[in-house]
């Protein structure tokens, strides 16, 4: 079809109102961002999750041998089979990544060997006699681990390094900071949730900034983890009466309608739907709290009931008009 | 590829680095300006998670109770310590030792100090449950500073479900 032929058969659409302004303008800005369907996408996608579904039971399986032969291995044989496979399955994905062709299969393997490393270090320093559970030895598995992800990340910018940067990073962030607080009586579960929100905060930065690069396959990931930690930790951080947070109670409302406003802007929907069911459960919580005695339970419940109505039929605006 | 198109990932690496930086500095910068603790004080370890209390304080004096417990339960003695806070360290004192002491009971030292229990935080994935206490480490805080205890009976495993209790400030 050339460019004539397409331009009527446009027309024809448009006269016939099958197509919209819209759509027709978001089609073209797809276009010259470069955001085209491939031919063969979708065969792709199978291929790439039985790879990564192979890449988890091969996991599996390590840990049930380690876990079933626990008392019969040596120490030599329990590092070997778990923190010699994991790096064994990195060596093989970098020779693998070489050939263009088993550039997936290539992928996979770093999956494994994402999967098992950490498990690896952790046999081994049990069987160095230190304690795994303890925020020292986290710390230092998940520094292992983010350096080697991140090294890989700098020298090839593989979509898997940048996931497994992000998981080990903020396994690393956990750990480090337990590890400086050492149960200090001072930082009580508040202490926690500010590192939820702060993780939340990031992953939707991080989202935002992997939109504009080929990483864009997390973004999706990223924004709705983000948005689930970040609203969960500003409506834990309120509290309950009477020992709410004045701060966070009122903040709220205002960070859910930023989150359902940015929705549009980005085009998200975990944004939206996050959006929504965290202004339910604030609804829920603060008729709960506040106007239960003093309305009286069922004409809270009608309140209640009629803010839902509202924030379904937001919800179902913004899906429709900025998201469809 | 320029800072200005990195900004938000420049931002979301910042933001858990900061707050790192955060609570390095609300740790360690009040725990230089704070002042040093001047009282030693008496705890007690003992069975039972303080249901039967062996040893209290009264009118500034320690003393014993007689507990009765029910017919299949045996426990042991508790187990006395004085903590000398300049030494950063504690030494097991006989009752008779301890009944000489003259103690102040109020929670707080007159220096304003008091002695607390550990938090207990279960790590990266239940991010939520840390709000439990860690019944093996103790302590000192005040003036927005806390100070670990370093507490001989910490390694006695045969204790791991014994309550630590504080008794009171020796005057």
């Amino acid at each position: 079809m050339d460019k004539k032929d397409l331009l009527k058969h446009i027309q024809s659409l448009a006269s016939q109102k099958a197509i919209t302004k819209d759509e027709l303008v978001s089609a073209f800005d797809a276009g010259i961002s470069g955001d085209v369907p491939e031919k063969g996408s979708r065969q792709a996608g199978i291929s790439d999750i039985l790879y990564y579904i192979g890449g988890a039971v091969v996991f599996l399986g390590i840990s049930v041998l380690i876990w079933q032969h626990w008392t019969a291995l040596n120490s030599a044989t329990k590092i070997l089979s778990t923190l010699g496979a994991g790096i064994a399955s990195y060596i093989t994905a970098v020779f693998l990544g070489r050939e263009e062709r088993l550039e997936i299969v290539s992928g996979a393997f770093y999956f494994i060997s994402a999967l098992v490393m950490p498990l690896g270090l952790h046999v081994t320093f049990h069987v160095a006699g230190l304690d795994t559970g303890s925020h020292g030895v986290q710390s230092v598995v998940s520094g292992i681990l983010f350096a080697t992800f991140l090294l890989s990340y700098l020298a090839n910018r593989k979509t898997v390094f940048a996931l497994f940067n992000i998981i080990f990073g903020t396994w690393l962030f956990f750990s480090f900071t337990s590890l400086i607080v050492s149960g200090r009586p001072s930082f009580n579960w508040e202490f926690s949730a500010y590192r939820v929100l702060c993780i939340g905060l990031m992953y939707g930065l991080l989202g935002y900034h992997y939109a504009k690069t080929p990483h864009r396959a997390l973004t999706g990931a990223l924004y709705g983890f983000g948005v689930f930690c970040f609203l969960g930790a500003a409506l834990a951080l309120g509290d309950r009466r009477p020992h709410q947070n004045w701060f966070w109670e009122l903040a709220f409302p205002g960070l859910v309608f930023g989150v359902m406003f940015l929705s549009v802007y980005l085009k998200s929907k975990a944004f939206l739907t996050f959006g929504s069911l965290y202004l339910i459960a604030y609804i829920f919580k603060i008729t709960g709290e506040y106007f239960a005695e003093s309305l009286g339970w069922p004409l809270v419940l009608v309140l209640t009931g009629l803010g839902l109505i509202a924030i379904g039929y937001l919800h179902f605006n913004l899906k429709r008009k900025y998201l469809s | 590829m320029s800072s200005k198109k990195n900004v938000s990932l420049i931002i979301g690496i910042a933001i858990p680095v900061f707050m790192i930086f955060l609570i390095a500095v609300s740790i360690y910068i009040p725990y230089l300006f704070a002042p040093a603790p001047q009282y030693n004080f008496l705890y007690v370890i003992e069975d039972g998670y303080g249901q039967y209390r062996q040893y209290g304080v009264e009118n500034g004096t320690l003393v014993k109770y007689e507990v009765k417990y029910p017919e299949h339960q045996t426990p042991r003695d508790a187990r006395l310590f004085m903590y000398d806070v300049s030494k950063n360290k504690d030494q097991e004192i006989s009752f008779e030792e301890a009944k000489k002491l003259k103690l102040n009971a109020n929670v707080k030292s007159p220096d304003g100090y008091e002695v607390a229990y550990g938090s207990r935080d279960y790590g990266f994935f239940p991010l939520f449950f840390s709000g439990g206490h860690d019944y093996n480490t103790m302590y000192l805080k005040g003036h927005s500073a806390s100070k670990k205890l370093e507490l001989q009976s910490s390694n006695d495993e045969r204790y791991y479900y014994r309550n630590r209790r504080f008794l009171g400030w020796i005057r």
